[in-house]
């Protein structure tokens, strides 16, 4: 049977026809041939003018077809990520697809007295605490930027508490090379060295240069010391469409592609095979306000057109869903977080961040995280799809139960009942025993549950030993950055 | 007084070629250049800050009025000494050392030129002196910096105490902006003020320029 992803059995999903994937990467290949990107590093430009790549003054590199075709071949179509204990965690590959939260909101929505304020390193540590006990939360992100910490330190010292407060993989920000190195290193001791981190990654490094056509140094740095350590990394560069994207859904298509390809170019030259996350983080503006939102219709079939490139490339793909635009956690939250999720899981878009967003990414909830938990885990169910190999198909349970009987009784349903998705935070009950239990909205109901992993949750801790070689490498970069 | 109101009507549709026609036609006419500004070109430009505000109308459509009326200006410039044109009055603007982001920063840049502010755009990665040379080489009303990381942000600061070593701080306004700054950051570092969005930034440059 012929199926455009594998979601389960037969369950059929995309957004580009193969025409249309091919007509894009066309378009994109014109862009980087007759218009190119500007790429402010000095060694990867030279890493391109030796391949091959035009290179006009000093940063102006035009890329000929056949370069991003030899990039294509080398990147590999597959990427495993490992837990802290080294158990394969994500198989990112094919269709399927992972959650995690996002990283660095300003503005931490306290569940328990509503207000919005700066994030502490105990609150970090608490919601990282929180993902490790959620079951459809996959990765992390660092959620909330430190208050109360240096600033220099702020993407060093968010490592050290995503490490020891979960075992999940992550997906780190770092500004810099060097600060990517330092957190490199503190994954290295909590899992036996770097070769046995090359070998089992932990971690995904981040990076999102900023669109229009053009890489900073930093980005290319990242995305260097990734390629060189063979960590995988995404290269999502960040446009809005309507402002550093064309405003229609195809034209940000043709400019992210362009931009995600030259990433991948640069990174297969530097390290070939080195694992590479193909994607893009498209936030269209709002013509009223000129903000950047979330989770529009045309952004979430950006992303569905970008999933089918991905697949028609045969990379792994980075997206986004759960997130939104709302400013507490209320229908909208609801409505934006959700549909991105469930189309997101519909697409086969392999690593999905910003659960938890609220507020075009300013704010994080909490609130939010649990209730994207049980939406995923509804997503999760529908990308399964329906089996039907004789067992599911039933004749037997049909013909048993018969005309006027009952299938509750039966034991088919006794032995498959289980298979079908269970409520956690939806709330089945009848209004008498609804009320008989609080009255409660599920925001409420999340914040009960919120209380009870917070008291009750406590992930695998790190060894006494490795929680000081982070201490040292902390203590290290700060005396380094005075 | 008609023709202004057609002239107007065509910026406020965003229009070009028509408003460069009835331009030339009013040039050619001898009608007075600063009254094309003030009764047709501006006329129909404040219309259009009325309607957005109003939510009647959209951004890119605000951008199709101000480059139509960019295209009347231009035809009239040469006419009206400098010191006569008429504007809204003068903004400096960079995005601070060590930051590159600046898609917020043109906005404000394309927002403040639709509203009739002559823009000095210094670009990105802009380091304190040289926010305080171009205050002094060009004197504007209002000075703006824009910055989206919370390392970049803290050089705002400096760039607030260098305006002031220069002796410049008492004659320019400083505003700042940015997805990390708020208005306590700006209190704290002594700008005189802080804007959300493009379009806030343009009313709290109307106020300041005053």
């Amino acid at each position: 049977m012929a199926v455009g992803s594998n979601h389960g059995n037969g369950l059929f999903f995309r957004t580009l026809t193969e025409v249309q994937a091919q007509h894009i990467h066309a378009a994109s290949s014109r862009i980087l041939e007759e218009t190119g990107m500007v790429i402010h590093h000095l060694e990867a430009v030279e890493l391109l003018r030796q391949a091959g790549a035009y290179v006009e003054g000093e940063n102006h590199v035009y890329f000929p077809a056949w370069l991003l075709e030899q990039a294509l071949r080398t990147a590999p179509s597959r990427v495993t990520m490992y837990d802290r204990m080294g158990r394969p965690a994500m198989y990112l590959e094919g269709s399927n697809t992972y959650f995690g939260t996002g990283s660095d909101t300003l503005n931490f929505l306290d569940p328990f007295s509503g207000e919005r304020r700066s994030w502490r390193t105990e609150d970090v540590a608490a919601a990282t605490r929180v993902c490790d006990a959620l079951p459809n939360i996959d990765f992390v992100m660092s959620m909330g930027l430190l208050s109360d910490v240096e600033k220099r330190m702020i993407n060093r010292e968010q490592y050290a508490i995503m490490i020891q407060n979960t075992t999940k993989p992550q997906v780190v920000i770092s500004e810099d090379g060097d600060t990517l190195r330092d957190i490199i290193e503190m994954a290295a001791v909590a899992v036996g060295g770097k070769e046995r981190l090359r070998q089992k990654p932990l971690l995904m490094s981040y990076t999102e240069p900023t669109s229009p056509l053009q890489h900073p140094a930093e980005s290319i740095d990242k995305l260097l010391v990734a390629a060189e350590y063979g960590m995988p990394t995404n290269f999502a560069c960040g446009g809005m469409a309507g402002a550093s994207v064309p405003t229609t859904v195809g034209g940000a298509l043709v400019q992210a592609n362009a931009e995600a390809l030259s990433g991948l170019v640069i990174h297969q030259l530097k390290r070939p095979g080195a694992p590479f996350i193909y994607g893009y983080g498209n936030s269209p503006m709002d013509m009223r306000t000129m903000q950047a939102v979330y989770g529009t219709p045309e952004a979430i079939l950006f992303q569905g057109g970008l999933v089918d490139l991905a697949h028609f490339y045969n990379l792994p793909c980075w997206g986004y869903a759960g997130c939104c635009n709302a400013k507490v956690c209320d229908e909208q939250a609801v409505m934006e977080s959700t549909m991105f999720t469930l189309m997101g899981a519909l697409q086969g878009c392999n690593i999905m961040h910003d659960v938890f967003y609220m507020e075009f990414g300013l704010t994080g909830s909490l609130e939010l995280l649990l209730i994207s938990n049980e939406a995923i885990g509804r997503a999760r169910r529908i990308q399964r799809g329906i089996d039907t190999d004789p067992a599911h198909l039933a004749v037997e349970a049909i013909q048993r139960v018969g005309p006027g009987g009952n299938f509750l009784g039966d034991e088919h349903t006794a032995q498959y009942f289980r298979e079908n998705w269970q409520p956690d935070l939806s709330d089945f009950n009848n209004y008498e025993n609804w009320t008989l239990n609080g009255s409660q909205t599920m925001a409420e109901r999340a914040r009960e549950k919120l209380k009870y992993l917070m008291e009750h949750h406590h992930p695998e801790p790190v060894p006494a030993e490795v929680k000081e070689q982070i201490e040292r490498i902390l203590k290290a970069a700060s005396a380094r950055l005075g | 007084m008609n023709s202004f109101g057609n002239m107007a009507e065509a910026v406020i549709a965003g229009d070009f070629e028509t408003v460069k026609k009835m331009t030339q036609t009013m040039i050619d006419e001898q009608v007075d250049p600063i009254a094309i500004i003030n009764q047709g070109l501006m006329a129909g430009m404040n219309v259009v800050g009325v309607r957005f505000k109003a939510g009647d109308m959209f951004v890119p459509e605000v951008m199709m009025s101000a480059r139509a009326m960019s295209t009347g200006i231009e035809l009239v410039k040469p006419l009206i000494a400098d010191t006569n044109m008429p504007s809204a009055g003068k903004v400096v603007i960079g995005t601070v050392k060590g930051d590159l982001h600046d898609i917020g920063k043109k906005l404000v840049v394309m927002m403040l030129e639709s509203a009739g502010f002559q823009v000095v755009d210094l670009g990105v990665d802009q380091a304190p002196a040289d926010f305080v040379k171009a205050v002094q080489e060009h004197n504007p009303h209002v000075v703006g910096m824009s910055a989206l990381l919370t390392t970049t942000m803290l050089k705002m600061k400096d760039t607030v105490d260098a305006l002031k070593e220069a002796g410049l701080r008492d004659k320019v306004k400083v505003i700042v902006g940015g997805a990390p700054v708020n208005r306590s950051f700006a209190e704290q570092i002594g700008a005189d003020g802080f804007a959300s969005d493009a379009a806030t930034a343009t009313d709290l440059c109307k106020t300041l320029a005053q």
